[in-house]
């Protein structure tokens, strides 16, 4: 039996592999280099590739992946999860649930096995759901990268809306459907104590926030790289000196398994969104999200709500949106609903979730959205 | 007895597979069987919270993390 499924396992591996190469002949076969348009927009990929290389890997992203590191090994996740539980106060559940999505599931897999447990045997629906839309919406390197790279309003929007609207999609929820929790044990790992003092943790921490705020403030550059530098050194030492040499192992870790997981797709996802951005029918997009109207909005939250974004790349292609005349109001709607919903990840939900309350949830994001992304877009 | 890993497929869970296999292979146990359970709905009701898991029986050992191959062998013994 288990060698018939090795056997199998390995067979669809190849053919994998031989789809992907037939892809490639076929795509560079075709390729129109002839195309002047075509080559533009493969330079127009290449430049947005050098714009993010060079303006936010190192001073965004880098020290958003250490400090993703360090949140994972810091704040246990069996600590939160007994205020997901089913004792814990209903206003801790939900503010917890919204918050904690990034923290709890790393990997998007465990998203959906998490929001099981939280909702039978844990808290409810209610911070479930919240928890489901937070977990991709709430993402550290994300909320950076969308301050440096489409500017610090709408970056602070994005938190702050990201934040209220899993908390109100999750009571919208739990008052429409009322579910009631079942009786359970939750199977919950005890994790090992980790020993530093709480003293050194908030300088650790707040040094590396300080990299990224430095890094975004209108000071002279010698004066803020030196700043950052300086930031740099002092995380550094209290990486060697202060803590235990497993913790500081742990942390570079899950860093660096994060940097796995994220640049490279981002780097497919800023290549195709500057490569589609000539493509772009600015007329059109004008037309349909060019002002902060209702329409604008919901037609961003919706197209956002079906469209499959990966981790990060929402922002590029906002970014290219935003050039060919997207409004700051449905850009806002978009950068809401656009990572914690898609086509794919919606036919999955409705396995556990079943026709009806997909379909709710679905409405509560694209809805809500749609309303942050109106008042985002008459205050800017 | 029967060992599940819990896992919708992603690396995270082929790698704690491959690390039961490896230590039950280590050890010669001839009367275990490795299941890999892919649905979400089913791997849900054994009460877990995070992705991978592995299951003795009906005894989740560990979950939302990968143990190693030492210490998969040493729940064996």
């Amino acid at each position: 039996m288990a060698n018939k499924q090795k056997i199998s396992n390995g067979v669809n591996k190849e053919i994998k592999f031989f789809i992907l190469l037939t892809g490639l002949f076929f795509l560079f076969y075709f390729m129109p280099m002839e195309s002047s348009f075509f080559t533009g927009a493969v330079l127009s990929g290449l430049k947005l590739l050098n714009k993010y290389a060079r303006e936010h890997v190192l001073t965004c992203l880098l020290p958003a992946f250490f400090i993703a590191g360090a949140i994972s090994v810091f704040i246990k996740k069996d600590f939160i999860l007994r205020y997901l539980g089913g004792q814990a106060k209903k206003y801790i559940a939900y503010s917890l649930a919204s918050v904690s999505g990034a923290i709890l599931a790393v990997c998007s897999c465990t998203i959906l096995p998490l929001f099981a447990g939280i909702r039978k045997r844990g808290a409810g629906l209610g911070p479930a759901s919240a928890f489901l839309f937070s977990g991709p919406a709430i993402n550290i390197a994300a909320i950076f990268l969308t301050m440096s790279v489409l500017g610090h309003e709408i970056g602070l929007a994005r938190i702050i809306s990201a934040v209220l609207l899993s908390i109100l999609v999750g009571l919208s929820m739990q008052f429409i459907f009322k579910e009631k929790i079942e009786k359970g044990e939750l199977f919950v790992e005890e994790s090992k104590d980790i020993v530093v003092s709480k003293k050194t943790l908030i300088i650790f921490f707040g040094a590396m926030i300080g990299i990224l705020v430095v890094n975004g403030l209108q000071i002279d550059k010698t004066a803020k790289y030196l700043i950052m530098i300086l930031l740099a050194l002092a995380v550094a030492g209290m990486a060697i000196f202060k803590f235990q040499k497993e913790t500081s192992k742990e942390w570079l870790k899950e860093t660096w398994s994060f940097t796995k997981m994220l640049l490279p797709v981002l780097f497919i996802g800023v290549f195709t969104a500057g490569f589609i951005m000539p493509f772009l029918p600015q007329s059109l997009i004008e037309r349909i999200v060019g002002a902060n109207t209702i329409s604008g909005n919901l037609a961003a939250s919706i197209f956002g709500a079906f469209m499959y974004f990966s981790t990060l790349t929402e922002i590029p292609i906002s970014q290219a949106l935003i050039a060919k005349g997207m409004s700051q109001g449905p850009a806002l709607a978009l950068l809401l609903a656009g990572p914690s919903l898609s086509l794919p990840n919606m036919l999955v939900i409705r396995k556990i979730l079943g026709n009806k309350k997909t379909a709710v949830y679905v409405s509560l994001v694209v809805f809500y959205s749609t309303i942050a992304g109106l008042i985002f877009g008459s205050l800017v | 007895m029967i060992i599940k890993i819990l896992g919708s497929g992603c690396p995270n869970c082929q790698k704690l597979e491959a690390n039961a296999k490896q230590a039950v292979g280590n050890l010669g146990l001839k009367d275990i069987k490795i299941e890999h359970v892919y649905d979400i709905v089913k791997i849900t009701e054994y009460g877990i919270m995070s992705t991978p898991a592995i299951v003795f029986g009906n005894e989740v050992k560990a979950a939302g993390r990968i143990p190693d191959v030492e210490e998969i062998k040493s729940w064996l013994k």
